[in-house]
């Protein structure tokens, strides 16, 4: 026990007497002071050795700091603990693995490198919030600056710098919203799973998003990252140390989801209880699957392309960078290959809780559930032969835009069988008006105008107009944060019984319903307007002619500051002291509602058997 | 029961009109009043298609729209306990089979039509273009014409009317987006490459040329203004500026 259990950094002390030595007392705080530590050494030592003469010097430096900071962070929280216990011949034994699974250890797991699938679900929705505030703060400082013409609030190079990390944290955010939490905390058990398949790489999957936020945060201490967040090159080449510190975050944010991925489709192709059949699988259980398929294809790309970008910075290649033989459009090639799936990654999971919402809400089956998986699945495969339509108007190879123009309006297929299986369920059901079903319905009429205006940016005529204008991102803020956010919120209002025993405060979940909605509508229907006037993206300042619509878009934002607030306002004070709700208050079939609330270590005493899909409301009951 | 079931229908056919209608009234609106002056054919397409694309989507919208103004007004639940059972329709295979035929037909012609547009443009070039060369670099615009052998630079840009003209774009360092909102064309300005846009100012009159690219600390201002001019005016305006060989 004892020996399997020192990490690396306490080898050369003697374990302490009792409870397994000082891995047993890691935790995120150690964890920090590691990275912190490592990075200085890294740091002091980059900084002595390198050639400060060279031009790469800082890009080196930079670069050998951030991955001490990340090494520092996974020995001091004890994330590498069992690969080197493995390494030196000792592997954990059962005592060592409930340890690890946070038995009997109270809220202080929560801080820990913790196996537990709950323990990691719960640690992705405080990730989430984490994320989400960030970026909200930026997006207000962005909206403050933008409320008259002019600079008034922040200077342009700092502007430039919010707008980039604003859209990085929100991506972030949004691709862990749904599927962090929920594919952590409800999907194993749907399946009638003790745990997911690789519990130790879960808890990693986690702990190395940690270390990259941390990293993407500091870049707005040194320098940030002007450059706009899909950092084009060869712009890139301009921005100083921020962006090594953006890049090296990227390298270990892919591994986080390409470890998750890997995870959720193992768990869901091995771990399924007896008679768990693939068509008596949750819908939510399918679209996390699809979209973590999907995630193991697009992010490599996101891998790649940063690696090439760290070579260009350090070693001066130039893979982007014209005057030294490399092109621009490469980096966006990579960079889109990787965007466009990318984008369907953070949809799959929200659309497929909000099937699983509005059949329980609406007491009646999925309508159409293989149409729906089959819409999924269509979706995820035509969403990698899509990537071009970004780049209408770049220039690279116009011949191409035609076959891309009909590759991208095919989606809208697909996309349209998501509210036919949506609209289907819900027609002529008994519909249970609690908060998930409020905020399913915001989805419903908010994806319909994110949906249709990105019919209008396919159509390659009209991009030309319409590119790098504020119509674009009002069109991918109607989908980002209109459906997106909106089906997250439903799902943690739908899932957050499960976790805490307690209802999210209805009354108040409702205010902040209205507020964001409301909020939305106002922000964006104006950004559409700035867009169609003819205001660039990304711009600091503007001309008179968008005077009114830019107001509007920011009295807008507020709002959804507001309902934001006021929903983290009610997350925090339900938590302990919300309305007690039950092992199933929303009297649903599917398994993670037939287990005790909270459930206990490994979910279940005698694993279930599956006679029937979870969506027989109305019909004989089977399945209890 | 038969009344019960006609009631949330004709709710749901009086919204799914009401909301048509609307999203009609808007596809005409919104394009023609917001949108930037027309000055090219180009231009003229993009509107035509942002009005016929809104039209062909206002039902399907309003359909999705309607379903759910009918299910806030007929089918929710309106005691304090659990709902009972709705009814267990797991499949319709006619309503599925017809929204999928529906969808594929309005994504064909939107093919069909964008298609059809696309290639239009491409093939419309005539055997007299004006050429000009549009540079970007950090943070201007610079226009070069050539007159009878002679180079004429100037930073803004002055179009003859009705003659087709061939834009060749290009950057000295980073990457711009060339682009002018009155006549529909935009193209990238790539450091190292020269890449090619074509549109005929039909309009005589002032219009903008903005960067759509994020180009750094002063993308903001990478603006400037130009003009279509009658050919008489423009062959003028060409012979009085100054010119290098």
């Amino acid at each position: 026990m004892t020996t399997t259990m020192t990490s690396p950094m306490s080898s050369s002390h003697a374990p302490a007497s009792t409870g397994g030595g000082l891995a047993r007392k890691q935790n995120f705080l150690t964890g920090v002071l590691g990275g912190v530590l490592f990075a200085f050494i890294a740091w002091a030592l980059s900084h002595h050795f390198l050639d400060n003469s060279s031009r790469t010097y800082s890009d080196l430096v930079a670069v050998f700091t951030g991955i001490g900071w990340m090494f520092g962070f996974w020995l001091g929280i004890g994330a590498l603990n069992a690969p080197f216990a493995w390494l030196i011949g000792s592997d954990q034994n059962r005592a060592d693995q409930l340890y690890y699974a946070g038995e009997n250890q109270g809220k202080v797991r929560y801080w820990k490198y913790c196996t537990d699938h709950k323990v990691v679900g719960v640690q992705y929705i405080i990730m989430t919030m984490v994320l989400l505030g960030a970026g909200g703060i930026l997006a207000m400082a962005i909206r403050t600056e933008l409320i008259v013409p002019g600079n008034h609030f922040v200077n342009q190079q700092v502007y430039n710098g919010f707008v980039a990390m604003h859209g990085m944290l929100m991506i972030l955010a949004l691709i862990v919203a749904v599927a962090g939490p929920w594919a952590n905390f409800v999907l194993p058990i749907m399946c009638g799973a003790r745990d997911m398949a690789f519990p130790r790489l879960n808890a990693l999957s986690l702990w190395t998003l940690v270390s990259a936020a941390a990293l993407l945060l500091t870049t707005l201490a040194v320098g940030s990252l002007p450059v706009g967040w899909v950092v084009l090159a060869p712009i890139t080449d301009q921005a100083g140390v921020g962006m090594d510190f953006f890049a090296m975050a990227i390298l270990v944010f892919t591994v986080s989801t390409t470890v998750a991925g890997v995870n959720t489709i193992c768990t869901v192709m091995t771990m399924r209880t007896k008679g768990m059949t693939l068509n008596r699988l949750p819908i939510f259980v399918w679209g996390s699957m699809i979209a973590a398929a999907l995630g193991l294809y697009a992010f490599p790309y996101f891998f790649l392309v940063e690696t090439l970008q760290i070579l260009d910075r350090t070693e001066s290649t130039s893979f982007f960078v014209a005057s030294g033989g490399g092109q621009g459009w490469l980096q966006a090639n990579l960079f889109w290959l990787m965007g466009h799936p990318e984008v369907y990654v953070i949809l799959l999971p929200a659309i497929a809780a909000l099937f699983e919402i509005a059949s329980v809400m609406s007491r009646k089956p999925v309508f159409s559930y293989r149409t729906a998986i089959a819409g999924m699945a269509a979706l995820a495969g035509l969403s990698i032969l899509v990537w071009a339509h970004h780049m209408f108007t770049t220039g690279w190879a116009p011949t191409l835009g035609g076959p891309f123009m009909v590759t991208t309006e095919l989606i809208s297929i697909p996309t349209g069988v998501f509210f036919l299986v949506l609209v289907g369920t819900l027609w002529r059901g008994n519909i249970w008006m609690k908060l998930p079903t409020v905020w399913l319905f915001g989805f419903i009429a908010n994806f319909i105008i994110g949906g249709i205006t990105g019919i209008y940016l396919s159509d390659i005529p009209i991009d030309n107009e319409l590119h790098g204008t504020m119509f674009v991102t009002a069109h991918f803020h109607y989908v980002f944060v209109g459906s997106v956010l909106f089906g997250a919120i439903a799902a943690l209002a739908f899932w957050y019984p499960k976790v805490t025993g307690r209802f999210l405060d209805e009354k108040v979940g409702r205010i902040s319903f209205w507020l964001t909605f409301i909020g939305v509508q106002v922000t964006f229907l104006s950004m559409f307007i700035s867009g169609l006037k003819g205001m660039p993206r990304r711009y600091s300042s503007y001309s008179f002619l968008f005077e009114h619509t830019n107001f509007l878009t920011t009295v807008g934002a507020y709002t959804i500051m507001a309902g934001m607030l006021t929903l983290l306002g009610a997350v925090i004070t339900s938590w302990n002291k919300g309305v007690p709700s039950g092992p199933n208050p929303w009297h649903a079939n599917s398994l993670e509602w037939m287990v005790p609330t909270p459930p206990p270590l490994e979910n279940f005493d005698v694993l279930p058997v599956i006679t029937s899909d979870p969506y027989n409301y109305g019909e004989e009951k089977v399945n209890s | 029961m038969a009344n019960n079931n006609k009631k949330p229908l004709r709710s749901f056919y009086f919204w799914w009109f009401a909301i048509t209608v609307l999203l009609v009234v808007i596809a005409f609106f919104a394009p023609l009043h917001w949108m930037p002056r027309v000055m090219s054919p180009q231009e003229h397409m993009t509107v035509v298609t942002m009005i016929l694309f809104t039209v062909l989507a206002a039902p399907v919208a309003a359909g999705v729209y309607a379903v759910v103004m009918m299910t806030l007004r007929h089918h929710t639940y309106k005691g304090n306990d659990v709902p009972p059972a709705g009814p267990a329709v797991r499949e319709n295979s006619v309503l599925t089979v017809t929204w999928l035929g529906v969808s594929v037909l309005l994504t064909v012609v939107l093919l069909v039509w964008g298609l059809g547009v696309l290639a239009a443009d491409d093939g419309g070039a005539t055997s007299n273009p004006l050429v000009v060369k549009v540079t970007g670099q950090q943070w201007v615009w610079s226009f070069a014409y050539e007159n009878n052998g002679k180079l004429v630079e100037s930073n803004t840009l002055v179009l003859p009317e009705n003659r087709e003209v061939v834009f060749d774009v290009t950057s000295e360092d980073v990457t711009h987006g060339f682009w002018i909102p009155q006549m529909g064309v935009q193209v990238d300005a790539n450091d190292g490459e020269i890449t090619t846009i074509h549109t005929t100012p039909n309009k005589l009159g002032a219009f903008d040329v903005r960067c759509t690219q994020f180009c750094g600390l002063n993308h903001a201002f990478m603006v400037t203004t130009g003009e279509v001019k009658t050919p008489q005016a423009f062959n003028n305006w060409l012979a009085a500026q100054p010119s290098r060989s």
